[in-house]
């Protein structure tokens, strides 16, 4: 018996041990329940929501929003002022802005950051946001280009200083190494070329001699200096070339950009044409500030320690590449290459009204009320855990029971007959309620505590505008009359009321309602069959032999439709049935449901392989163009294949007027003619986020469409009323 | 016993390299790139183009050996890279991450959950084995029947979001997601061992039916033992042998298995973030789990094989 207990001791120890490795925190004064692991911290290259969350608590921008209506508060900028019409920007910083490290934040900070959004090694997903900036678009393709030419042929870009010092270097080692026997192999002369012979003479002897200045010259004349070279000392050279391109590329960037600091505290930005969202652009998380030494990960003695705390990192010389941690320069590529490991508790030093104390990998975040921001006391909470529950459903659990204070983008099943319950508390109570302490409590059958917000997106299915399908038969969707006719024959309220069942408003345009400030969409095309069978017929397709399928004048049935949606989620696979039923019914034609998984989904919508399929796009900036870029030509998201010069030139045009009310009135127009004529897509429904929280307990979570957080705005109720 | 533990230990490198390389292919072969970010914007193709070849991910031959290289050390004992000895990369999804912390912070999680769902199903499946044999029929046996039913049939996705909802919300006993103190730990586990405790609940029954009928416990009973004393010191030991056997691939099912219920009970272990690898192409984290999971699993069915031989020593394997 003794013996039968031994594997059971053991195991008793082990999980003991396991155990005892673990440390848990006191708990937070704020739980946050998040479903999607944090991709970074690292501002620049963030593109998802819940990154650019933290991003607003961790960091600060030159501006902010105000999160109520979208307008602009100073953020590390004090005030700024807009010149040559739009031109040139002026930012006069705050004095009082500290890094969590407890040095000043200065103009430096910003041009250096921003220096980093628009270099291509970043892979910043939105390099291009920023291409207004006078200059900006010309140095991404001048480093794109020195970087092609290098990877190409690395002497290209050579800088002929440099070379020759190498080469003299390079020649004492040939110089050391004698005579012909000890040449290393593949240096490659070619005994039947005259001129080599005559060069390899004249090395030789200059070797024997142990002449070097004969040496430089003849190696300098030879053609095989490179490969030479090459052969001896590639890897060296590679590398003292490309650090000698980064400088170029720091040289470039200043003679380039128009970002200029003036002093410390003042920065002027020079735009391309005057962009008038541009100021919207700058509170917007990748152009938050980043920390040098840090991203750079600075090695450095007590007196600079004591010098950048004092008055920055622009007061000390930047130590050389060996000395910072973060960084090297590919000797393969010529790029620079950063590592993100510093984006993390312990080494991240940001600027924003909280610090992090601690990431844990797909578990949770601990975020505490900065010490050294200017508005210490505009922070509610003082601590914020940050938990990762991956399964919706235990979310929901959690939050009932109420380990999690607020939960977002709430995924369960159950959220419809939530919202349901909420839709029964605001018919008793009216909706005007938002967040108040003074709110009813809801009776059996009601709830208060979810909420659906529309927000900055559209769910659309996406046609292939393209002439041919990749099987080389003939598109119908090119024909945009082809096109309208599906939409008409589209019954959106039927999707949102039977399919979705969120409450989405529904959307037949790209821009959602009442988003942006000053702008007006139009109507777009509304649920109508038999404007939709006209429109069929106006593109030849007649049903001619009587069997329902319309049929061109050749006689040749309409190709079945193939819809391709993807699998992770049931919504597009309900969405795409119910298309099939609607468009069955109304005009007569076919349709095959073709599921994806996303991979397969995302290959095929790339490569033009799909007839109609699903497509969701969240806005980025407080302007029409985010959205109506997307029917751009050559817009890296235009998956449809849709192109018209006319759209494009419209585009363009709206860039360069200066006027904010014909703007709009033209980027109308334009949204006019996409989705009443063209229709490159079909919009569904504008996206709603369902969160939780309880009113009675806490306030400040925006309900703007724009779906943005500051979690230094929330504040218990408690609070607020004293 | 030596040549035993010999040859399973020169056997190990040989397996790891078949599923070393069984799992690359396979993760190869995975459309798109880890890269990609879904639902997101597309940097540009000269950018994408960088950075595929930063990671290695241009040239799946170089990808193989180089990532071979570095996670068997072999590249660290040739000098060729500073850092830890068995590196398993960057995680490709999680730029912040490296694929040895994350395993280093969450396999911990997953182990201790697997571990201690193993004694739970212990307990319960010896305990309602050893009541059921000895009333075989009675409505005790039935009733042990039926929980090893639920167990086995039950999928963990149902017993748990159950368990979540008696333990956590109703009883209020329980927190219902987190972390750390040993609360946390009970309902995940115990929704974790049930199809293990109905397994083991069945090897024992059988065992303990076989034993009483047996030649020698009925010369125990001739020679005037208490049925107590037969019952727990004599039958019970040599049921539990079986039980033994299943314990050792059972333990490493239960640390490597627990995709559902880890994802259910929101635990930070290894299993729930895995299938999300597999999903986003994170290749190293792919491969750096297997790589771990395999050493593992040789290493219990190696520990099993040798307490075996050592409880019994009429089985030992030479």
């Amino acid at each position: 018996m003794n013996r039968l207990a031994i594997p059971f001791l053991l195991l008793i120890i082990l999980l003991g041990l396991v155990l005892s490795l673990d440390e848990s925190r006191p708990p937070a004064d704020l739980v946050i329940a998040s479903e999607n692991e944090v991709f970074t911290l690292d501002p620049q290259r963030m593109s998802y929501l819940a990154d650019m969350r933290l991003a607003y608590a961790l960091y600060e921008g030159l501006l902010r929003w105000n999160i109520e209506d979208f307008t602009l508060e100073p953020g590390v900028a004090e005030n700024w002022s807009i010149e040559d019409g739009g031109r040139r920007l002026v930012f006069d910083l705050r004095t009082d802005a500290r890094w969590s490290d407890g040095s000043p934040v200065t103009a430096n900070d910003f041009t250096w950051s921003w220096m980093r959004l628009l270099l291509p090694d970043t892979a910043a997903d939105y390099s291009n946001l920023f291409f207004s900036i006078k200059g900006a678009d010309e140095f991404w393709d001048w480093r794109t280009t020195q970087l092609e030419n290098f990877t190409a042929d690395p002497w290209s870009a050579a800088n002929p200083n440099a070379r020759s010092d190498q080469t003299v270097s390079m020649l004492n080692r040939m110089a050391a190494l004698g005579s012909d026997a000890d040449l290393p192999e593949g240096i490659g002369f070619d005994p039947d070329s005259d001129l080599l012979s005559i060069e390899r003479d004249g090395l030789l002897a200059a070797v024997d001699q142990g002449d070097e200045q004969a040496l430089v010259v003849a190696l300098e004349n030879s053609s095989h200096h490179r490969r030479i070279w090459d052969a001896l000392n590639e890897r060296e050279s590679r590398k003292a070339e490309s650090e000698w391109m980064w400088l170029q590329t720091e040289d470039q960037f200043r003679r380039l950009v128009g970002l200029k600091s003036v002093n410390d505290h003042q920065l002027i930005v020079e735009l391309d044409t005057p962009v008038p969202y541009f100021p919207d652009l700058l509170a917007f998380a990748p152009a938050s500030p980043v920390h040098r030494p840090t991203v750079e990960g600075w090695t450095l003695d007590e007196s600079d320690r004591a010098m950048i705390v004092n008055s920055g990192w622009g007061s000390i010389t930047p130590p050389p590449f060996e000395s910072r941690r973060n960084i090297s320069i590919s000797p393969e590529t010529g790029r620079l290459v950063q590592s993100h490991r510093w984006a993390r508790p312990g080494t991240l030093v940001g600027n924003g009204p909280y610090t992090l104390d601690e990431w844990r990998y797909k578990r949770d975040m601990h975020l505490s009320r900065s010490e050294t921001h200017h508005d210490g006391a505009g922070t509610g909470f003082d601590s914020i855990e940050i938990r990762s529950i991956p399964d919706p459903n235990t979310a929901v659990l959690a939050f009932m029971k109420g380990d999690v204070d607020w939960l977002t983008g709430v995924g369960a099943d159950c959220r419809v007959e939530m919202l349901e319950q909420r839709r029964r508390y605001d018919e008793m109570h009216g909706k005007s309620h938002q967040h108040e302490k003074s709110m009813p409590d809801p009776v059996d059958g009601q709830r208060n505590d979810i909420h659906a917000i529309p927000v900055f997106g559209t769910d659309f299915f996406s046609f292939n505008c393209r002439a041919l399908l990749p099987d080389g038969r003939a598109n119908p969707f090119a024909d945009p009359a082809v096109r309208r006719a599906f939409a008409l024959a589209t019954d959106k309220q039927t999707i949102v009321d039977n399919v979705t069942r969120l409450g989405e408003p529904i959307a037949s345009t790209l821009v959602p309602r009442d988003s942006i400030p000053g702008y007006q969409s139009p109507s777009g095309l509304g649920f109508d069959p038999d404007r939709a069978k006209l429109e069929l017929a106006s593109a030849g397709w007649i049903d001619r032999d009587g069997d329902g399928v319309p049929e061109n004048p050749k006689g040749t049935p309409f190709p079945d439709v193939e819809v391709l949606y993807t699998t992770g989620s049931p919504r597009f696979s309900r969405m795409a049935v119910e298309l099939r039923d609607q468009w069955q019914r109304h005009l007569g034609i076919p349709v095959v449901l073709l599921g994806q998984d996303t991979k397969f989904f995302k290959e095929d919508l790339r490569k033009g392989n799909f007839m109609i399929a699903r497509g969701r796009w969240y806005g980025d900036y407080g302007d029409p163009t985010t959205f109506l870029e997307l029917c751009r030509s050559t817009d890296g998201n235009n998956d449809r294949g849709f192109s018209d010069p006319a759209v494009d030139a419209a585009l363009d045009a709206a860039m360069l007027e200066t006027d904010p009310e014909m703007r709009m009135r033209n980027l109308a127009e334009l949204e006019r003619r996409l989705f009443n004529e063209d229709l490159p897509l079909i919009p569904i429904c504008q996206l709603v986020d369902v969160t939780m929280y309880d009113p009675t307990e806490m306030t400040g979570v925006t309900h703007h469409p724009r779906l943005t957080h500051y979690l230094w705005k929330l504040r218990p109720v408690a609070e607020v009323d004293r | 016993m030596k040549r035993l533990l010999l040859r399973r230990l020169l056997q190990l490198p040989l397996i790891l390299l078949a599923i070393y390389t069984l799992t690359f292919t396979l993760t190869w072969l995975i459309p798109g790139s880890p890269l990609e970010k879904a639902e997101a914007r597309q940097p540009p193709p000269e950018v994408m183009a960088a950075m595929q070849a930063q990671y290695n991910l241009d040239d799946p031959w170089d990808f193989y050996w180089d990532y071979l290289g570095s996670a068997t050390g072999i590249s660290w004992m040739l000098g060729e890279r500073d850092g830890p000895v068995f590196d398993l990369g960057p995680s490709l999804r999680h730029e912040n991450w490296s694929v040895n912390e994350i395993l280093a912070a969450q396999l911990p999680i997953s182990m201790a959950l697997g571990l201690m769902a193993i004694l739970i199903a212990c307990l319960i499946g010896i305990v309602s084995g050893t009541l059921a044999a000895v009333k075989p029929g009675s409505w005790l046996d039935l009733f042990s029947l039926m929980v090893a039913l639920i167990g086995i049939s039950l999928p963990a996705f149902v017993t748990g979001t159950a368990l979540l909802m008696i333990g956590g919300l109703w009883l209020d006993l329980f927190p219902v997601s987190g972390w750390g103190r040993p609360v946390h730990i009970v309902l995940p586990a115990l929704a974790l061992s049930l199809p293990f405790a109905a397994y083991i609940s069945r090897l024992v029954r059988v065992g303990m039916l076989e034993q009483m009928a047996s030649d020698h416990v009925r010369l125990l009973r001739s020679l005037g033992l208490s049925e107590r004393t037969i019952l727990l010191r004599h039958a019970l030991r040599n049921a539990f042998l079986p039980v033994l056997s299943y314990l050792g691939p059972a333990t490493a099912a239960a640390m490597t298995g627990s995709f559902v219920v880890e994802r259910v009970f929101a635990v930070p272990g290894v299993g729930n973030h895995f299938v999300e690898a597999v999903l986003g192409k994170d290749i190293t984290l792919i491969m750096g789990v297997v790589l771990v999971y395999s050493v593992l699993l040789v290493l219990f069915n190696l520990a099993v094989d040798l307490l075996y031989g050592w409880i019994d020593p009429r089985i030992r394997l030479a």
